[in-house]
């Protein structure tokens, strides 16, 4: 039920607002999305700035800016780490994939494996390991949503979830990549000035040094019950658990698909390029920011605020803005709360909105087009059926947000699509760009292994069991103890290509290998953006 | 021009590129000293830095899951040696991602650009356009498409 006294009025205004711009941005986009260049790819017509700022918006969920306040607040040192491992991560992006994806790709993963690869087999794998990544990464977020908005703006839980798919399903199917970019664009650009804010704020208060931040934190972090450290080890408890976290963060990001589809949307591999490193500036910029907000709510807020920042800290951001503001009750509080759970909302809808194109796109392009149809269907229909797969997989991810509820634990399924990206989908990308004797089997086998064994092992693993994430539990069996399976799964998806490439007699894919490999490495022959009409 | 038509012309073009370029000697650039020289030059800075970025981020989380008191130690006041240790990761990667900017503008582009200069007037949208026309029309052509 829904009470009308609890609602915060201000946040509503403040989430109207946010929903009035993302609409009239819709509204301009969907005369551009009718052919599928334009639907996926907005027709390769964004700068490698905006690109930048759009790969931002993609990446930085809510995860990250509520998800590591919180657990910095929380524990301090540890929660740091996982900005550490989101950030480098862009390195193993730029260094390996962005501009070979660019000139190699059209639209989905599958389609540079499907490059030289036998097509039916590879594009099936390929779907499978984007699906499932899109899957768990999907319905966290939006169980993220539900649970944010209701705590911050007073509106029930199911309705919560309801809004955002229904605001996310608008933007992909009448606005299709275009809509979804100048989202993900604005979202970065409010969700930068948010944290700026609110730094230049907590900074304030510590007359400008970050070394008196420090102190006052770990003053405050010396309470009673208190998790609160400079140094590791408070959340992050088992030493192989970290390492494996570790491994899948910095190669997870290789593998998410909606981040990857994003170099597919600029005009060649100078603006994929640039993009990157665009991206790398303002991630980077933000991620150090984290420790201003995690140490000030620290500092501010101090152990008495454990209780109302909730499980896993998500609510120290906004309860610590609500404080700067001037405190509970006050119209300044009020206001920035209200602007700090706007900002938190924006951010949620422009990462799902990206994750639902990248869904739609694998079943669309890759199985629907490409292997039902066997590309006789007309550019028209594939993009119908994009938009149909949108919301189905759409309404899919509400129902389960919805029966799921609060009890699906967000971090761990975030966790698990970062695990399956690693260990399936990088694995077989980074081979079929560079390893000559690669094949179909080895891709299929590889991205079978990665999703298993990244499955199963989860499945198995202290969390689902009813461990305490980061300590040092058993779970389904008492010799294993990881959480993350990276470790495991990631090395389990490289063995998988290598053996099934060595196994196989396939060898023709050697000959088309020739034309990926220059076109990977000089640009020659891939998409061209299209004309502005 | 009416606005309907212009996409979708530009759409089925873009369609109909998905047959291979036939007509371009993808061994032939592969075996060129250009394309060599592009793909050497930009390994023997990726490779290493790779390698390197690898080694001193996963050196940072080992230390992290296993000399817990050596990165709890003061370096001044409240600032730990984790946390300088977790400051190089930031420099360590806007630095190699500046690097990697240049040498591209500078070495890399030019190269690629040397290395299909002979191929590149086969690669224009009037010469895709043209390829669809003949692919199409001639279907005695024996090969299949690769992919």
């Amino acid at each position: 039920m829904i009470v009308f006294a609890e609602i915060n009025t201000l946040a509503v205004v403040v989430f109207s607002i946010i929903l009035a711009i993302t609409l009239v941005i819709t509204y301009w986009a969907s005369k551009r999305a009718r052919s599928t260049a334009e639907f996926y790819a907005a027709g390769r017509g964004i700068t490698g700035f905006q690109n930048g700022l759009a790969i931002s918006g993609d990446y930085l969920s809510a995860a990250s800016f509520l998800g590591i306040a919180g657990l910095i607040y929380l524990y301090g040192f540890d929660g740091f780490l996982y900005s550490i491992g989101f950030l480098v991560a862009f390195l193993t992006v730029m260094f390996l994939l962005a501009e070979r994806m660019r000139n190699a790709g059209k639209f989905t993963i599958a389609d540079v494996l499907s490059f030289r690869l036998n097509e039916r087999p590879a594009r099936v794998a390929a779907a499978l390991g984007t699906l499932n990544v899109a899957a768990f990464y999907l319905i966290a977020q939006m169980v993220g949503a539900g649970v944010l908005i209701e705590k911050l703006v007073g509106i029930d839980f199911t309705l919560s979830v309801l809004i955002t798919g229904t605001f996310m399903l608008t933007y992909v199917v009448f606005g299709g990549m275009l809509a979804t970019t100048w989202v993900q664009i604005v979202k970065a650009v409010m969700l930068m000035t948010g944290i700026v804010v609110m730094s230049v704020f907590v900074l304030n208060k510590v007359g400008f040094n970050p070394i008196e931040l420090f102190n006052r934190a770990e003053a405050a972090g010396k309470a009673k019950e208190s998790t609160f450290s400079l140094g590791p080890g408070t959340f992050l408890k088992n030493p192989i658990d970290t390492v494996s976290l570790g491994l899948a963060l910095v190669l997870g990001t290789a593998g998410l698909p909606h981040i990857l589809m994003r170099f597919f949307t600029v005009p060649d591999a100078k603006a994929a390029r640039s993009s990157v490193v665009t991206a790398m500036f303002i991630i980077g910029f933000f991620y150090l920011l984290t420790t201003t907000i995690g140490f000030g709510a620290r500092a501010i807020l101090g152990q008495e605020g454990v209780e109302a920042a909730g499980k896993g800290g998500n609510l120290a951001a906004p309860n610590l803005a609500e404080n700067l503001g001037g405190g509970v009750g006050t119209t300044g509080g009020d206001l920035f709360l209200a602007i700090i759970a706007g900002v938190a909302f924006a951010t949620i809808l422009a990462v799902v909105a990206g994750l639902v194109l990248s869904a739609s796109s694998a079943v669309a392009h890759d199985v629907w087009s490409s292997i039902i149809r066997k590309g006789r269907d007309s550019d028209r229909e594939e993009v119908l059926a994009a938009k149909v797969a949108a919301l189905t997989i759409g309404a899919i991810a509400m129902a389960i947000a919805i029966i799921g509820g609060s009890a699906l634990n967000v971090s761990f399924m975030v966790g698990l699509a970062f695990a399956i990206a690693a260990s399936a989908n990088f694995p077989a990308l980074l081979l079929a760009l560079t390893w000559r004797r690669f094949n179909t089997t080895g891709a299929v086998t590889g991205v079978l292994f990665g999703v298993v064994s990244a499955l199963g092992l989860i499945i198995i693993s202290p969390i689902v069991w009813g461990g305490v994430p980061g300590a040092p539990d058993t779970g389904a069996f008492t010799w294993y103890d990881l959480n993350n399976p990276g470790l495991i799964s990631i090395p389990l998806g490289f063995i998988g290509c290598v053996l099934g490439t060595l196994l196989s007699k396939e060898r023709e894919t050697e000959r088309s290998f020739h034309e990926l490999y220059v076109r990977s490495e000089t640009g020659l022959g891939a998409e061209r953006a299209l004309a502005e009409h | 021009m009416a606005e309907p038509p212009a996409p979708r012309g530009e759409a089925h073009a873009a369609r109909t590129d998905d047959a291979p370029h036939q007509d371009i000697d993808w061994q032939a650039i592969e075996a060129s000293p250009e394309f060599q020289e592009l793909v050497n030059r930009r390994r023997s800075f990726v490779l290493p830095a790779t390698i390197f970025f690898l080694v001193w981020y996963m050196g940072f989380i080992l230390l992290t899951a296993y000399a817990k008191d050596f990165m709890s130690e003061r370096v001044y006041e409240g600032l730990t040696v984790g946390y300088c240790l977790a400051l190089t990761q930031f420099v360590m990667v806007l630095v190699l991602g500046l690097m990697y900017l240049s040498r591209s503008a500078k070495v890399y582009d030019p190269l690629a650009a040397k290395a299909i200069e002979r191929w590149a007037h086969l690669d224009t949208d009037a010469a895709r356009a043209g390829r669809a026309e003949t692919s199409r029309a001639a279907t005695t052509t024996n090969e299949e498409p690769a992919r």
